[in-house]
């Protein structure tokens, strides 16, 4: 029976764009009919032309936040600020990070609109482009490559990517169930988490439960991790030729049946420059502060997630969790002075739970901490001094409401309250209320776990 | 460490050593004619439960665990399954399972799609313009797509080829068979309402009309309104309505109380690990239900 159908349909599809070329076919009666022995291209006709049938997937997604900070404020949490002095104001611009519109301001903010485009290249390579567009700015999220033919379950992946450590690392926006990341994530790695060009190798041994192997050759880049300056504008680094970082991962996942799922992954992360400066103008004197080294993290991370087998969600659980580690291992100058060497120790974990509360509804809660172990790098500490610190632990709680109306849009209300430590011992805590409204265009998107 | 590397080899061993072709079935209507044609010469796994939406589920990684070993996936296809199984064929690193490989089969491409070519407009729901991909509930589809699988089955397992392709008539002339009573019983059945279009395949085939959806557009929950223009357009007929066991009650009771209509509640798919005769069976439940309050 098949056999007889699979003409009928290539018969219709056949037909189907002839019977567009037949009407643009030039009217027989014009004077110019037969003068001409090459029609024009344009009345159609004469090529069969895929046209844009080979335009690449194409999907958007656009994310606005409110936000409003109704009590307090917070700043960066103590010893995450890359390299400030303390209890002087020098009246020169601190801020390191490279906030270029990721950071929410109050009120309404157009966060991204997150263009994606995805295809087959050939045979043997798929290709991704993710482009992050705010109203000032467009990034290179993501482009990549990925090996579709290899055996043995190897895959490699390579260009500019989100790193596949840990679990959240390598989610977008809008694969978050909280309208932020979280802190470990952004304080340890950077605004975009752990986001390099390079090359990675991951490989999915054939067994009976789920598992992926993986090593990132890096270029070294992210603030958190890799910060890297090299030589030049007086700079007292050397230049270093990348890859600066390698990462590995492994994952793995015990069959728990239709209902329940959890995987396990371990990564870790070593970085063979670290490189960071800092110049102090107080006029009369200047302070060049520079730490130059290595620095490596180590992390575990764990998922478990239950499916309730009703309609929208109503009754599924997810629950998550993250714990990375890091050491930085450098040599400190201030001027001239020689170098003094000092590890830092650093750490921040969060775990998060999200229920189905309803069909569409789903209801989150997240407690964020950073810095349990934190012990700075040295610091420039006034007048003369130099040492290290050790700060407290920064804290924060989420609780929100997520309603889906379908799978393409979502409407989340959230409350965070921050509980900082500070750099000068006085903690910092506030409340803020966001809502979020995202809505996706284009292809359907892919469920990943 | 060198007993721990032993132990991996030894899995990895035990899960190459066997000799069946490895075969992924996404749903369990798929896994009952994969199993239906290929007989013991084919091993297959089942993808998703039968008691939940096949749309909506997530690429998990015991799916690509399944789908890192196997020789072929069957898959309903026609977008049924697009948010999980392009991922986990993706995730698991098989590269001959990718779309256009031997190893890949849709059902939805071996037969005549219903639905075809409508608006790719997501203002009407959660469309699919390639076509309904529901094919499942087509017996007379199914034996189709059981003729193709066993030509696809061939390819794989060349010496089994006149088993596969004499399971596969067995299955046709089973569904032939039954299908003179099926038509019998439901003729002059008065209309079906269903949650979402996923029986359109059945009621099309036997001839019972389709009064309406409970869900306003595909994907998207009944609202209060579209209850009740439903109700005030079907009241004063007969009919029934008919939901899959993971659509939420709500809305199709508030229906089938108002019009005074039956009110069933079905799987889409037989259990795991159904031969033909269950998924037969299935569709007889679904027959008997379409029949309706017709007297």
């Amino acid at each position: 029976m098949a056999t007889k159908r699979l003409p009928l349909t290539a018969a219709a599809l056949l037909l189907f764009p002839l019977s567009g070329v037949y009407a643009q076919e030039p009217p027989r009666g014009s004077t110019l009919a037969g003068a001409t022995m090459t029609p024009l291209p344009a009345l159609g006709g004469e090529r069969v032309s895929s046209g844009s049938a080979f335009n690449p997937d194409i999907s958007v997604i656009i994310d606005t936040v409110y936000l409003n900070e109704f009590s307090g404020h917070v700043g960066t949490p103590a010893g995450f600020g890359g390299g400030h002095d303390h209890g002087h104001d020098h009246g020169h611009d601190h801020d390191h990070g490279h906030h270029h519109g990721h950071g929410l301001e109050e009120g309404f903010n157009f966060r991204s609109a997150e263009l994606t485009f995805t295809a087959s290249v050939d045979h043997y390579f798929d290709a991704l482009l993710t482009l992050h567009l705010d109203e000032d700015h467009v990034e290179v999220e993501e482009a990549y490559i990925t090996t579709r033919s290899l055996p043995a379950g190897l895959q490699i992946k390579a260009g500019k990517f989100l790193s596949d450590i840990g679990y959240i690392n390598a989610q977008h926006t809008h694969d978050w169930a909280f309208v932020d990341r979280p802190l470990v994530n952004e304080y340890l790695f950077g605004d975009h988490g752990l986001q390099e060009k390079g090359v990675q190798l991951t490989w999915t041994p054939k067994t009976a439960f789920y598992s992926v192997f993986g090593l990132e050759l890096l270029q070294g880049e992210t603030a958190g991790i890799a910060s890297y300056e090299g030589h030049g504008e007086g700079k007292p680094f050397s230049d270093k030729s990348g890859p600066r970082l390698i990462t590995g991962f492994a994952k793995l996942a015990p069959d728990l049946g239709y209902n329940h799922a959890a995987q396990f992954g371990l990564s870790y992360g070593h970085a063979r420059a670290f490189q960071l400066s800092d110049f102090h103008d107080h006029g009369d004197h200047s302070h060049r502060l520079s730490w130059d080294g290595t620095a490596w993290f180590a992390g575990v991370d764990a998922v478990y997630k239950y499916d309730a087998g009703r309609s929208f969600g109503h009754g599924d659980w997810v629950v998550q969790g993250e714990y990375y580690h890091r050491e930085i291992d450098v040599d400190f100058r201030n001027n001239q002075r020689p170098p003094v060497s000092d590890v830092a120790r650093q750490d921040g974990l969060y775990v998060q739970a999200v229920y189905g509360i309803a069909p569409r509804w789903q209801f989150g809660v997240r407690a964020d901490a950073l810095g349990m172990t934190n012990r700075n790098t040295l610091q420039w500490m006034g007048h003369g001094h130099q040492g290290y610190e050790s700060f407290g632990t920064s804290y924060r709680y989420a609780a929100n409401l997520t309603f889906r109306p379908t799978e393409f849009s979502l409407l989340r209300a959230q409350v965070n309250r921050a509980d900082f430590a500070s750099e000068d011992d006085h903690d910092e805590d506030g409340w803020a209320f966001m809502l979020q409204f995202q809505v996706a265009l284009g292809v359907h998107g892919a469920h990943r776990f | 460490m060198q007993k721990w590397l032993a132990g991996l080899l030894l899995m990895c061993l035990a899960v190459t050593a066997q000799a069946s072709l490895q075969v992924v079935a996404t749903t369990s209507a798929m896994g009952m004619l994969t199993q239906t044609v290929g007989g013991d010469a084919v091993t297959v796994r089942v993808l998703a439960p039968p008691d939940r939406d096949a749309h909506y589920l997530q690429a998990r990684p015991s799916m690509m665990a399944a789908l890192r070993g196997a020789d072929l996936v069957v898959a309903v296809g026609a977008d049924l399954e697009v948010g999980w199984l392009p991922a986990a064929i993706q995730g698991a690193a098989n590269p001959a399972l990718n779309p256009g490989r031997t190893g890949y089969f849709e059902a939805a491409a071996q037969v005549a799609l219903i639905d075809v070519g409508g608006p790719a407009d997501r203002s009407l729901g959660d469309v699919h313009p390639a076509g309904n991909p529901h094919v499942n509930m087509d017996p007379v589809r199914m034996a189709e797509v059981a003729h193709a699988l066993s030509e696809r089955l061939s390819l794989l397992v060349p010496e089994d080829a006149a088993r596969f392709r004499a399971n596969a008539e067995a299955f046709a002339d089973k569904v032939e068979a039954r299908l003179p009573a099926w038509q019998a019983r439901v003729s002059g059945a008065p209309g079906v309402v269903f949650y979402h279009k996923d029986a359109d395949y059945l009621a099309l085939r036997l001839g019972v009309p389709v009064l309406g959806y409970v869900e306003p557009v595909p994907g998207v929950p009944p609202t209060a309104r579209h209850l009740r223009d439903l109700v005030r357009d079907l009241t004063g007929r007969d009919g029934v309505v008919i939901r899959a066991v993971h659509h939420p009650e709500r809305g199709p009771r508030f229906v089938a109380e108002q019009l005074d209509w039956p009110l069933h509640a079905l799987p889409l798919d037989p259990p795991l690990g159904a031969d033909a005769e269950a998924y037969l069976a299935l569709i007889d439940q679904w027959v008997e239900a379409m029949v309706g309050n017709a007297r």
